[in-house]
């Protein structure tokens, strides 16, 4: 990491950006001079080599390390490795009965909850978002990532008990990011995955699982997946054909379920019943 | 769109079979679309360069269906797909 510099203005358009769901601007995608500049407005800039094998972060003035470090974990690390060839997707994973089951979803849909409902009842969990697929053999195995889950109040009140350890507050979220340890336990191997939930609305009463055609979890994982850059077509086409493969394998469907903590246990009780079918 | 005009994939527009389905994705604005097997078929014909009313001759030596029939199928499937830019009339 770098000093703190100011964001001064580019000259040249972002070819990308990301915004929050009301709006506001989160991230801007940028090319300078053959690299990538990714820019996190008032945090921290990240300058990324072309290639994608190495990163260089400035934090805005005023910015703590920590929360600069958090950016790079959770948003430009998972980029990053997209660059260089690798499927990274908007999912947590657990270990269960020696496999690992994803769960997919955008923001606020209950990975993360759900991730650390397992990991606080008995079972470990590989990663919290950013989930790294390896092919092996005819399967893929889930990388673990890093050892931490990131909740907000609600769900810390509900799932994690007081004295549990966490990393520093960040600027520009009140989410907790919780460290693994003896409460919220961490599965530090990889493991091959068995399942592949794409996490519903949460207008089910109950819990329901849908089987997903291989056309609509080819779809599904593509929404799903980290890009650094979505414009370079030679990626873009190669990650379509990476994606294919995994969606063709009988392993994905889409799961629904109330989103009431008091409902947890049954959810994850059904997870692991399902998991465990066939 | 009408069974005189001939049709083109554009560059950025790739398909992959999945399962008896075929997916589409525009790389350039990120458009999925989902086929199923006659739809891809028709697709895949159209990406040959036919005119639809020549996908249309193909297709009857192939499939048990009334010419009015596929026509219209056709015509609304290429619509649909020329509306979201992954056809184009040549």
């Amino acid at each position: 990491m770098s000093q703190a510099r100011s964001q001064s203005s580019l000259a040249l358009a972002p070819f990308h950006t990301w915004v929050f769901p009301n709006g506001a601007l989160w991230t801007q995608f940028y090319r300078v001079d053959g690299d990538y500049l990714l820019r996190f407005p008032d945090l921290a800039d990240f300058h990324v080599a072309a290639d994608g094998l190495s990163v260089n972060g400035f934090p805005a003035p005023g910015v703590p390390e920590g929360t600069v470090q958090h950016l790079y974990l959770n948003q430009v690390l998972p980029l990053v490795l997209s660059k260089q060839g690798k499927r990274v997707f908007h999912a947590s994973a657990v270990e269960l009965a020696g496999g690992a089951v994803a769960f997919l979803g955008e923001s606020g849909q209950g990975k993360s909850t759900l991730a650390a409902s397992f990991a606080v009842n008995g079972f470990r969990f590989l990663t919290d978002d950013g989930l790294v697929l390896e092919p092996v053999g005819g399967g893929y195995a889930v990388l673990p990532s890093h050892p931490s889950i990131r909740l907000w109040a609600d769900s810390e009140e509900a799932l994690i008990a007081p004295g549990a350890a966490t990393a520093p507050p960040v600027s520009f979220t009140s989410k907790s990011r919780f460290l693994a340890g003896d409460q919220v336990r961490f599965c530090d191997e990889p493991r091959p995955l068995r399942r592949a939930y794409f996490l519903g609305d949460g207008s089910a009463e109950t819990v329901t699982f849908e089987r997903l055609r291989p056309a609509e979890a080819l779809v599904e994982w593509v929404k799903h997946s980290f890009l650094l850059d979505i414009e370079e077509r030679p990626r873009l086409a190669s990650h379509f054909e990476q994606v294919a493969g995994l969606a063709e394998l009988p392993i994905q469907y889409r799961l629904d379920y109330p989103r009431r903590y008091d409902a947890l246990a049954q959810v994850r009780a059904a997870i692991l019943a399902h998991a465990l079918e066939g | 769109m009408n069974l005189s005009d001939r049709i083109s994939v554009p560059s950025q527009v790739m398909g992959r079979s999945v399962g008896d389905e075929t997916v589409i994705l525009d790389l350039e604005s990120g458009t999925y679309f989902g086929l199923d097997p006659v739809g891809a078929r028709m697709w895949a014909l159209m990406g040959e360069g036919k005119t639809l009313g020549e996908v249309c001759d193909v297709m009857l030596e192939e499939y048990d269906v009334t010419r009015q029939r596929l026509e219209e199928d056709l015509l609304n499937l290429a619509g649909e797909l020329a509306e979201k830019g992954l056809i184009v009339r040549q």
